[in-house]
Formats: structure tokens, sequence, C-alpha cells
């Protein structure tokens, strides 16, 4: 192909098909993969080429997910990103890479939970709710971090086990199936959509869907 | 914890002793001076009683200053400002050896609120290493780490070599380039390799402490007094970002300040060569159009921010080079207009490398035009600018004299020192020519077109020249506000009426904030760091504005002929001393004056 020709547009393409799943890659890349014949399953999109990296979906996150209690009423925290399901990872050529769950079709942290699975539900300590998301069961957790190796080596690692029980946190809830990183990002970069849920899922570590994005945009050979 | 949304306290960091220790600060001095540029000041005024300190010594302090907004996410208060004792400035007729000016600076990105996270309200370093160090926040965890290796890295490696080093992408920092750890006096603090607070030496005063970098990490939450109301205010201006059409937002993301470069130009308000002119007829090769068309890729935004007014891409063409965040308005016309250069990848150049070794572009790009102008007219010759043939419009001449500058080479020994420096070493009424004033070189803005305003704004600047100072009380004591809140100026449109900066404030705190008290704070804040600048031997004298405003006029363009007039300058002065209660003689704030503002402690 010719350099000078590959454009923006050939590469969303590619990095729609070959990243795949959570990492839609511009409108089109959505319609890659709707397919009224495979099961769909809503999940947050990302769109790289609008995100401004102002990580006001950490802040959102984070407020919705660790609410206060303030006389007897529960509200929104104040949202320190570092508790945030969603991870902005600020790179230098500038990209920003959004990384959340990207609710596996294969889930590997669930792979990877050792705990045997209970009689009645059939759930390890890690297992899946009716509408996809991941949790962990704290009872029976017992915090071997199996789970989030798992992730960081086949997945986006969003996992972190907590630094004092080791158990798995930062998993994505859905925020009751209306996300909040989605509804406040101020670039409408963030999207919660439907998607098949056997889609296929690599490349999703941050540094790797960096890489791709520098090269494309600030590759000076170009 | 007596005030809601502040922790109370400042890291203080003492790297000649090594001693690491948390300051408490006093209730009244938050009710009174907020956080950022304002208690930044009120902690220096401190931790500096006497008159005439070196900058440059340890005892100089060096203060790193979010404010109440920072690590809330309240769209565009992500501000840091840093405050220290300034190594640019001097008195017309000086008091002491280091009589020099309060300086304050701030930027943007994720620094600020970061410290928040920390669980500090403020970072305050003094003393020196013995060697090159860095400093490593982590929550309750400080300690101060070697950086020999790091040491002569510009900021565009190091961005990513502390990240390596830290093995953790979270943490946030700043950072001086080799600019700093060589004393170049105009050297700049700078985050994610671009957002700098570029002015009044805060970079020099870093390198003169051994400080490479501080790096900083939180999981720290604060409490604010009136929870809900604080939600409902955050959901509130929230959605007035979100406004369809809402034209303001749209201004900042196609361009940011670089819109402005074609209309500063048409307007005459432009530095064009060395200020001699206000409209530059090449404007056009380096405005926003020719940006986004050729260089601009993406538009980054701060710390829950949604106008993304930083630009990076790549330029091609002369130069290759990666652009982190250029132009903008200030680096556009510093660099560019103002050196009569039109060449956007020349342009970009200049603005990466002044970038990467950490220097304020405006007194650089300030400093250089000078250097052509006194060229030019024969004051100096090729062999003073060390073979150097700097003239106007010179793109190679100029990254030379740059080089030289940040590496204190040669003759950019001397000029590093800045324009006041410079006129009194080659003399022959060059100062007439030298755009500074107390020693700080004036910014972008250009004055005899609406002279009324600019030659105030910058004449009463209290760290010297600058722009963002604004040319009434008014607004002088509006900007001092938001320096100390951590709020960016260029939202400020948006706070207003239902979303006030008061109403924040008041939910935040607990304490009932009017617009009227915060009015009162920022002039509070505005008259403290003058009483700096009086103690340390700053009079009327020193408010004025470079002669060549009042004897040149403009060539060309819509303004042809403008000029400013001495006598309604003077005048303007006076009234604007009037006004802040100020004696017309001296310069001194009235003792009157002090006690409204609940500044009796600095009546001596």
């Amino acid at each position: 192909m010719n350099k000078t020709k590959y454009s923006r547009r050939h590469f969303l393409q590619d990095i729609a098909l070959g990243g795949g799943g959570l990492i839609v890659l511009g409108t089109f890349g959505f319609r890659i993969f709707k397919d009224k014949d495979r099961n769909l399953i809503k999940a947050i999109s990302v769109d790289f080429t609008k995100c401004a990296g102002c990580r006001t979906c950490e802040t959102a996150c984070s407020a919705y997910n660790h609410p206060v209690l303030i006389n007897g009423e529960k509200m929104n925290g104040l949202g320190n990103p570092y508790y945030s399901n969603i991870k902005v990872y600020h790179f230098n050529p500038d990209v920003d890479v959004p990384v959340t769950c990207a609710i596996c079709p294969d889930p590997p942290c669930i792979n990877a939970c050792p705990v045997a699975p209970d009689m009645n539900t059939g759930r390890k300590a890690l297992y899946r709710e009716a509408n996809m998301i991941i949790k962990n069961d704290t009872e029976r957790c017992i915090g071997c971090k199996q789970c989030a190796k798992a992730c960081e080596n086949m997945r986006g690692g969003v996992i972190y086990p907590n630094p004092e029980t080791n158990r798995p946190e930062r998993i994505c809830t859905l925020c009751d199936d209306n996300p909040s990183c989605v509804k406040n990002c101020p670039f409408g970069a963030l999207d919660f959509i439907e998607m098949p849920i056997d889609r296929q899922l690599a490349n999703l570590a941050p540094a790797k869907i960096a890489e791709r994005l520098i090269e494309q945009l600030y590759n000076l050979n170009v | 914890m007596a005030i809601k949304g502040y922790y109370g306290k400042i890291l203080d960091i003492n790297l000649t002793t090594g001693e690491i220790k948390n300051t408490q600060i006093p209730e009244e001095d938050i009710k009174r001076f907020i956080g950022g540029r304002g208690l930044g000041t009120k902690i220096l005024w401190d931790k500096l009683p006497n008159p005439g300190v070196d900058p440059l010594s340890p005892e100089n302090a060096l203060l790193f200053m979010p404010g109440p907004f920072s690590g809330l996410p309240i769209p565009s208060s992500s501000r840091t400002c840093v405050v220290t004792k300034s190594p640019r400035t001097s008195a017309v007729n000086p008091t002491y050896d280091h009589g020099s000016t309060v300086s304050y600076s701030n930027m943007g990105g994720f620094f600020g609120p970061e410290i928040r996270f920390a669980g500090y309200d403020g970072i305050c370093v003094t003393g020196k290493a013995e060697k090159p160090v860095y400093i490593k926040i982590k929550d309750d965890k400080v300690e101060i780490l070697d950086a020999t290796k790091f040491w002569g890295m510009g900021t565009e490696e190091f961005d990513n070599a502390l990240i390596d080093e830290l093995g953790d992408r979270k943490f946030e920092s700043c950072y001086i380039g080799p600019a700093g750890e060589n004393l170049v006096p105009m050297a700049c603090v700078l985050n994610t390799a671009a957002r700098a607070a570029g002015r009044g030496g805060t970079g020099c005063v870093m390198g003169s402490k051994n400080l490479k970098a501080i790096a900083v990490k939180g999981t720290k939450s604060l409490e604010v007094a009136n929870h809900k109301d604080y939600l409902n205010l955050l959901s509130q201006i929230r959605k007035s970002f979100k406004v369809d059409n809402n034209e303001a937002l749209k201004w900042w993301r196609y361009g940011g300040t670089a819109n402005a470069l074609a209309s500063s130009s048409r307007n005459g308000t432009q530095a064009v060569k060395n200020y001699s002119e206000g409209t530059f007829a090449d404007i056009e090769k380096i405005g926003t159009e020719a940006n986004r068309e050729k260089v601009w890729k993406r538009d980054f935004a701060c710390f829950s921010c949604a106008l993304a007014c930083k630009k990076s891409g790549i330029a091609k063409g002369s130069y290759s080079v990666m652009v982190h965040d250029g132009p903008e308005y200030e680096t556009g016309t510093m660099l560019g207009s103002n050196l009569l250069i039109s060449d956007l990848a020349g342009l970009q150049k200049l603005i990466a490398v002044s970038d990467d070794y950490g220097i304020d572009i405006i007194s650089v790009g300030n400093t250089i035009g000078f250097l052509m102008e006194a060229y030019e007219k024969g004051i100096i010759d090729k062999a003073y600018l060390d073979g150097i043939d700097l003239k106007w419009g010179d793109v190679a001449a100029s990254l030379e004299m740059l080089h030289k500058i940040c590496k204190r080479e040669g003759i950019g020994d001397k000029a590093c020192n800045g324009v006041k420096f410079m006129a009194n070493e080659i003399g022959q009424d060059s100062h007439k020519f030298a755009i500074h004033i107390k020693g700080h070189e004036l910014a972008a803005w250009n004055v005899p077109v609406n002279s009324g305003y600019w030659s105030i704004c910058y004449a009463t600047s209290n760290r010297g020249a600058c722009h963002m100072n604004g040319g009434m009380p008014q607004y002088q004591n509006a900007a001092a506000l938001r320096d100390s809140l951590a709020a960016c100026s260029f939202a400020s449109r948006w706070y207003r009426n239902e979303n006030s900066y008061a109403k924040f404030l008041t939910a935040i705190t607990g304490v009932e904030w009017t617009d009227d008290e915060i009015d009162k704070a920022g002039s509070r804040i505005f008259t403290l760091e003058k009483m700096f600048n009086y103690r340390e031997g700053f009079r009327k004298e020193d408010d004025t504005i470079p002669p060549k405003f009042f004897e040149n006029k403009f060539t060309f363009g819509d303004h042809k002929g403008a000029i400013v007039d001495k006598n309604i300058f003077a005048n303007d002065l006076d009234n604007f001393y009037k006004e802040r209660g100020w004696d017309i003689k001296t310069s001194r704030p009235k003792d009157e004056t002090l006690m409204d503002l609940d500044l009796e402690f600095t009546i001596s």
C-alpha cells in the first residue's frame, strides 16, 4: 500500500478488526461488529479519536461506585480517580488510552479463579452476573491475584488487587446499566452500545493500543 | 481540619537537611488567602521575613500550590500555582542587592489535583540538595531520591524516563529541563512535557535547589461542607459545558488561544518585530487554520476540562518535529510574529526546543527580538553574537541563539538574563527598546492599541510584566482569585450567576462567600503581593512601561500611528493607585487600605 494513501480510516478499520471487541474506533467500527445473527450485549465502547484525556470519566466512575452516606442519604462521592474502574493512561507522544473491563466472552479472570464452583450456583468466587458484568464474591475470594494476572497478561489489565486484602477491584459495574463515564464524557468518546458477545479480544493492553495510535498519528515518515 | 474542603496542611520539605514534615496552615490564612497564588504568597511572606534574600539561595521557598477546587472534578480547575521569590526582577533604584518581587506562575495538567489526592494543600520546598534529587510522594510516604542519572535530560526524554523509573503511569509529575539545571534565570517548570508554569523563573529556583522533579500519587479523599449543594453545582456546571451549539466551547476546541493570533494581529494588539508593530502581515501562515491543516492531530484537555485547548501534532517542512502544544497565542507570537518568523515548521521547532530545555518562551522570544533589533540597529555586531547572523525572520539563527541561551554558552550566558540585563550590557540607549517591566519581559499582547488597559495591566503586575494581570483592579482581583482557587481563566465565562465561584467555594468550605467577598479576597491577595514587593524596595518608578511605547508609532495595519501618550499613562496610573487605596507618590498601600483588607500584619 502506498504509505501516503494509508488514511486514518484505513487505520481505524485495521485496528478495529484486529483489536476487536470493546475497542471501537470511529463510528463505523461499531458497524463492523453489529451483526443481527449474533448474540449482542451492551458494553462500553471507546473512540480513541475523540478522547482528549481529561479523565472526567474516572472521576464520574469513582463518584458513582464509591458513594458516601450523608445524613443517612446515599450520594455520589467526590470521585478520586484512583478508585475508578475506568482508567485513562497518558502516553508521550500524546495519546490517551481509556481502558475498562471488556466483559470478555471468555473471561480469563474467571477462568483463572481457582475457587471451586459453588454446588448450587456454579459460581466461582469471580463470576458473571445476568447482565454479563463480572463480580467478585468477597466471602469466598482467597485473594490469590490470579484474576488480575490473567487480565494483565491476556487483556487490558484492568483488575487491581486491593493492597490489603489482595481481592480484585476496579471491575466495571456498568453503573446499574447507565454508565457514569459515558454520561459524563465531555467529548463523546465513550458510548454504551450493543456489541456481539463472542467478539475477538486481543491487544487490549494500553501500551499496545498507545503504540498503534502513536504510530498512526505522529509517524514522521508517513 | 476545621475548614472543610482542605486538609489544612502543607508538605514541607527541606532539601538541605532532608527533613520532611507536615505544617499546619492557620485556619485564618485559609479563609483570607484561599489557596494557590494567595496562600502561596502568604506562606512565602512568612518564610522570608526579611527582604533581600537571594532567590537562588537555599533560603528561598518554592511552593507548588493547588487550590480548594483542585482534586475535585470541577471543570477546568486543575491549575497548580508555583510561587517563589523571583530570580527575574529588580527595582529601578534597588534597596537590596537581591531585592526582587514575588513570582507566581501557574500550569494546567494533572499535577495540582494529584497533590490534593495525596492529602496536601500544597508543597513547600526549601534548602538545597547536595546532588540532583527528585521527590516521590505517595500519600504519606515521601522520599527524596537520587536524580543524578536524569540530570541533563530534556523534558521530552525525561517525561518518559521518569514514568519508567516509577513503574507506574498514574504518577503525576512536574520537572525542569536543562535550562533550569543550568540556572538560566528564565527557566520554567513543566508537566506533561509541555504545560508550563512558564513565567517568573520558577525553573531556575527549582534548579538552584538541585531538584529535578516532583512525582506524586494519591488515594485520599476530602470532605466538603455541603455535599449535596456541591453535587448539584457540579451537575449544573457540567451541563453548561454540554449545551449544543456552545460556540465558546467550540472556539476553544478548534484552536485554543492560537485563534487569537489572527484576531490580535488584525486588532493591532500583537507583539510584532520586538513590539514595533501590532500587526503581522504573514499571520495566516502560523495561525489556527494553517495548524489545523498541516500540524495538529489531536486536542488535549487538562484534568476534568471540556475545552481541550492544547494541540499536539507533527510539523514537517524545514524542520520535522513532534509538537506537544503549539503554537498557542503566546508561543506563536513570541517566537513567531515578534521575530517576524512565519515558517510554521520552523516556529514549531523553536517551541519544541524551548519546551525541551524548559525555558519561558515569552521571555526568551522577547530577548531574541531585542537582540535582533540591537543587531539591526548596529549596536551589536555579528562577533558580539558569536558569529550568529541574527536577522529578523531567521529560524536557524534564532534556534542557534536559543541553544546558546539555554546552555549559557558564550553570548547566551549574558542573554539568558533577559533584556534588562542586556540593555545594561550594551548600553547606547538600547534600554528604550528593552521590553520589560521590573526586569520581567512583556508577553505577546502589544500595548499602544487599548493602551488604557494594557499599560496598567503590565505596569502594575506584581511579578513584573504579566499579560494575565488585568488592566483594572476589578479584573486583577478576579485573576488573583482564580489563581488561588486553581480555576482556569479560559473557563471563567462559565462560572457566573448560579454557577459562580462563590457558590462553589461556599458549598466546599461551608463558609458563606458572596461575589463581593470574592472580589475583596482577590484584592487582599493582590495587595499582599504588592506589600511583598514594597518590602523588597519596589516603588512607583517601577510601575512603568518601556520607553518604546511612548516613542514608537506603528507604521502599518489598521492601527498605523498607534502610540501611548505618556501623560495619559501617568494619569491612568494615579487613578489606579487611588482606586486601590495606594499612595500616589510612593505606591504603598495606605494603612487604612491594609486594615480594611485584613493585612494588618504587613504594617511595620
